[in-house]
């Protein structure tokens, strides 16, 4: 989900070099590790797509004309052949086009209409909230062609119903290396309605020299976290940069607990709660208690309920704060040339230690495949936006770029693009990820309808904040499902 | 002269623009949300008209509630604390003379002319308990603490604070120009008197002003009502809709939680709310003055 | 004793109007102040920072990258017509309710006043639908229809009291002369307002030139974004560099602020006449 990859700078410079065989193999078990990774939503979770991974191919992209739409191959080559103007709208959820993933997408964009001359590609980018917002606006009365979307019934589910995006041909995507069950969240009723371009893991971030110099030691279970939060507390700065203003990196990190504590009986603890209303089962609280005992404890920043993404973020990228709680996806920061140089080479990343008498372990992590892109059902251009899309994840492109920028994992087979460059956090990361013995799949908040996610989104705040107790946090986020 | 001045053909072209205006911009979308009010309509797909459904859930959501609360701790504040402030410092910027007058008036009103996104923003900064300016000035006076400005329970008044800082200049203003047309000749009366500064503040100024007060009440009072700009950029109703207002609500609920026939029924009933207040304070105020 | 109490009173007085003044002032001195720095100094201490170096390229950033004058023009444009089409249809309207003689003429005048009564951020939903349906979202008339919509219910107050102000015998004058109604409108009575048509002008700018809800529900693409809608999306693009945020919240500031500035006076007494009216 959340790709906010807001301002991450950083030179795209790197050159691309043979691949680490050892790597490769890493990640590839990685890649088959993830297959479970689905929205909890989908009952059908479990099902494996077409795709496999070990077949994938990527010596050679395929030209952008073989990758036109099945539906009219014909019709969209003649356009480019013929020349004939054609202006395709994009609506993205990335609108820092000069670092990380916007970066890779507006690179794409250049590449698409330098190779094909009649082909204007418009852009409109707002960030995440805005975006979502504007989404639902655009939803009523005509949609632009290509927009970023996420494989989350709180997002995916009404959209779908309204029917507002084209159907894809599945069998299309056969050799583009999707990670197995990637496909998952964006399909109804076996149909396929959009594609995935990243695998998010919810992790830590913290500042490793800090923790050195300071003698602080990674923790290995949520009671030493909480102890060397409070030595840190003690030092004199924040232990955890946490973006509460928002209220979904708190549900992540809810998620995240839950992960520990219920193993992997979240999803069906999560999907029969919004199923129910009924979120009065005893890992709920349990999860739910610890989030605000921490919060008690001072875990977090001062006023962090009230604070925003880039505000959190910079606490954290200052040296205010010694860790950060967000996505994998801002792995990027190891390369962001805004921080500090003895800040950002010492950014590790940590999950989510395990909780006493949890059923999680240490590789239960909260990872899932959340942002993505689909074509409007209602498209004028729909056959060369089709076309675009397909373009754009061609393996070496969303993915490769995407991994060569430091954006993190793509939903797509990534083997091809290890350089052996990487940053130690982008290795950090691939580890989790390949160490893994189970992944959660959709935060909790994204699980639910959208109804849902204002309503635990808005109490999360009220509930980690002392203000309202965890009996009726349950209660309120029970009776938003209706 | 009668002929011409009743001339339908005339009055029609004439009035044409501003009825067109406003039936197309006022009225057509009072209707259109009147209907959608009705409805479960999710912004996308198909409406469903389910009655009153909408209207009896607003009237049991606590958030709805909050937001009216809100907006009447706000009004209470702009009228309790703004205002005795404007008109004291307007009744002493009348006392200067000279340049300076001009000077000081220009720069109470300054944050009026600038953007609320520029401002929303600014005190973003402004209240962070980490390196906000806020905390900085109290830690250079001595304290140490970290003061969370825009904790659940603090909000609502850094919200207030912060409006109060913006719209100060535009109720000074107003106050400045009712002290301006009071008579002198009174004022030379009572210092020939010996009355002191305050008698005849009290006395004078204060009784005379009485017209230009109510003005200032009401649009107090409508303000706090439509608040929604300031708040949507600082904290968007939050902690916990702790900050919520009715239009800031409607917006969310529509374009946030799909779900827009709900958001149009706030809608209907914020509209509805701004009228009748209006109405009931021009009669309060009307009455006063006949009597 | 009581030239020292005058003296007093002075010192009390002066003191008073400082601090205020400090007040109104000083999160904008800070705001510029920080501009010029760098973004680590944001975490500092001090109340006021002296920038290790002066760093105008904060401000060469977000003017170039913050397309600075597109979205000036684009303000400047669309209050601009609003002004003028609100002073119009105002005055017209106004000299018809007020002046010539037809039934419905104190209906008419009502209704269109009451649209002060209207928040205009409940109209932010169903007016989405409707400019959809006409095509006319994302254009300049998506902000013009609703600027003009929601400023012309106080021009048309106050227009009806200037109107009225106005001498009958001048218009009785112009009728002996062979003058028709438009000519007597824009020709005779339009001139005289004068000064009203300042404060309608000065109200309606200030009350759409700030503006940004309806801009960002309305528009998609930069054509016709204005200056306060570039600060939203400018903070998304750059979260982390402070310094640069605050250099374009400076930089969209100062335009309005200049200009208040110079025209002072002007605007006071518009504002002061059209509050103490409105």
């Amino acid at each position: 989900m959340n790709d906010k990859l807001k301002s991450l700078k950083y030179i795209y410079k790197r050159e691309e070099k043979e691949m680490k065989k050892k790597i490769i193999a890493t990640l590839l078990t990685a890649a088959m590790m993830v297959s479970t990774l689905a929205g909890c939503g989908n009952t059908d979770s479990s099902t494996s797509t077409s795709n496999d991974v070990q077949s994938t191919t990527q010596e050679e992209a395929p030209a952008a004309d073989d990758t036109a739409d099945d539906t009219a191959p014909a019709a969209a080559e003649d356009t480019a052949a013929s020349g004939e103007a054609v202006t395709i709208k994009l609506f993205s959820n990335l609108p820092d086009r000069k670092n990380g993933q916007g970066l890779v997408e507006q690179m794409i964009i250049d590449e698409y209409m330098a190779a094909n001359s009649n082909v204007t590609i418009e852009v409109e980018a707002l960030d995440e909230e805005a975006y979502k917002t504007k989404f639902k606006a655009y939803a009523m009365d005509g949609m632009p062609d290509v927009v970023s979307i996420w494989g989350q019934p709180s997002f995916l589910d009404e959209v779908l119903d309204a029917g507002v995006l084209a159907e894809l041909n599945e069998a299309d995507y056969a050799d583009y290396g999707f990670i197995a069950g990637s496909l998952e969240g964006f399909k109804k009723d076996g149909k396929l309605y959009g594609l995935p371009r990243n695998t998010d893991i919810q992790i830590i971030y913290y500042n490793q020299k800090m923790f050195d110099d300071n003698g602080w030691a990674v923790p290995a279970t949520y009671d030493e976290l909480m102890s060397v939060c409070s030595d840190i507390k003690a030092a004199g700065y924040t232990p955890i940069a946490m973006d509460g203003g928002d209220g979904w990196p708190m549900a992540c990190f809810l998620t995240d607990i839950l992960v520990k504590v219920a193993g992997t009986d979240y999803a069906d603890i999560v999907r029969n709660a919004i199923a129910t209303g009924d979120f009065s089962a005893p890992e709920l609280q349990e999860a739910t208690q610890i989030l605000v005992d921490s919060a008690a404890a001072g875990m977090f920043q001062v006023g962090y309920d009230s604070q925003d993404y880039g505000t959190a973020m910079n606490l954290f990228t200052n040296g205010q704060a010694a860790m950060f709680c967000m996505g994998s996806w801002e792995c990027s920061m190891a390369l962001n040339e805004d921080i500090q140089e003895d800040i950002r080479n010492n950014i590790r990343a940590f999950t989510l230690p395990v909780v006493d008498g949890g059923k999680g372990g240490a590789n239960d992590i909260a990872a899932w495949n959340g942002g993505g892109y689909a074509v409007s059902a209602s498209s004028a251009v729909k056959d060369e936006a089709v076309k675009f899309l397909n373009y754009m994840y061609q393996p070496d492109k969303l993915s490769k770029y995407g991994w060569e920028n430091g954006v993190g994992m793509s939903a797509q087979d990534q083997t091809a693009y290890l350089t052996g460059n990487e940053t130690d956090l982008q290795k950090q990361v691939m580890d989790i990820l390949k160490n893994a013995t189970s992944v959660s799949g959709t935060p909790i908040n994204d699980c639910g309808p959208s109804a849902f996610k204002t309503s635990i989104e808005s109490e999360i705040q009220g509930v980690s904040n002392g203000s309202t107790s965890v009996e009726d946090f349950l209660a309120a986020i029970g009776a938003a499902c209706e | 002269m009668k002929k011409l001045y009743s001339n339908k053909l005339v009055i029609f072209s004439l009035v044409l623009p501003g009825v067109l205006v406003f039936l197309f911009a006022v009225l057509a979308p009072i209707c259109l949300s009147v209907y959608y009010g009705f409805t479960d309509y999710t912004g996308m797909g198909e409406a469903h008209l389910i009655g009153w459904d909408n209207y009896v859930k607003l009237f049991q959501d606590s958030a709805f509630g909050r937001s009216l609360k809100n907006s009447l701790l706000l009004a209470i504040g702009f009228i309790c604390i703004q205002h005795p402030i404007a008109i004291v410092v307007a009744a002493v910027l009348d006392k200067l003379q000279g340049r300076a007058e001009g000077i000081f008036r220009c720069i109470y009103f300054i944050p009026n002319v600038i953007s609320v996104a520029v401002i929303a923003y600014l005190w973003k900064f402004i209240y962070n308990p980490d390196f906000g300016l806020l905390n900085n000035v109290l830690s250079a006076f001595g304290y140490q603490g970290k003061i969370n400005w825009l904790s659940q329970q603090n909000a609502i008044w850094s919200v207030l604070i912060v409006l109060i800082w913006h719209g100060f200049g535009w109720g000074m203003l107003i106050y400045y120009t009712g002290i301006k047309n009071i008579d002198p000749v009174l004022y030379e009366a009572a210092s020939i008197d010996g009355a002191s500064w305050w008698t005849t503040f009290f006395r004078i100024t204060l009784p005379l002003m009485k017209p230009v007060i109510q003005i200032n009440v009401t649009m107090a009072i409508i303000s706090a009502l439509k608040q929604m700009e300031t708040v949507y950029l600082l904290t968007n109703g939050g902690p916990n809709n702790s900050t919520q207002f009715a239009a800031n609500y409607l917006y969310q609920q529509a374009f946030k939680a799909f779900k827009y026939g709900y958001g149009n029924a706030i809608g209907v009933v914020f509209i509805i709310i701004c009228i009748l207040v209006t109405v009931a304070l021009n009669n309060i105020f009307r009455d006063k003055q006949e009597a | 004793m009581k030239e020292n109490n005058m003296k007093i009173g002075k010192v009390i007085l002066w003191i008073v109007l400082i601090i205020v003044a400090i007040i109104q002032l000083f999160p904008l001195i800070w705001l510029v102040d920080f501009s010029l720095g760098s973004s680590n100094e944001m975490f500092t201490n001090g109340l006021l920072i002296i920038p290790e170096k002066i760093r105008w390229d904060n401000y060469v950033k977000a003017f170039v990258d913050g397309n600075f004058l597109h979205y000036l023009r684009n303000s400047v444009l669309i209050n601009t017509l609003a002004v003028i089409f609100v002073v119009i249809i105002s005055i017209m309207a106004a000299f018809a309710c007020q002046r010539m003689k037809w039934k419905l003429s104190g209906l008419v005048s009502t209704l269109l006043v009451m649209g002060m009564m209207i928040p205009i951020h409940a109209t932010l939903l169903p007016n989405y639908k409707i400019y959809s349906a006409f095509h006319l979202t994302d254009t300049i008339w998506a902000l013009l229809i609703p600027y003009v919509a929601f400023s012309l219910p106080q021009g048309m107050f106050l227009m009806t009291g200037f109107i009225q102000a106005v001498p009958k015998e001048l218009e009785e004058a112009a009728v002996m002369d062979g003058c028709g109604i438009y000519r007597i409108v824009f020709q005779i009575v339009t001139p005289l307002l004068k000064p009203s048509i300042s404060t309608v002008a000065i109200m309606t700018f200030l009350n759409n030139w700030n503006e940004f809800m309806m801009a960002s529900t309305y528009l998609s693409t930069p054509t016709w974004k204005t200056l306060p809608f570039s600060v939203l999306e400018f903070t998304g693009e750059y979260s982390s560099n402070y310094a640069v945020q605050f250099a374009v919240m400076a930089l969209t500031a100062a335009p309005a602020v200049i200009v208040y500035v110079v025209l002072n006076k002007h605007i006071t007494k518009g504002v002061a006449m059209g509050a103490v009216k409105g």
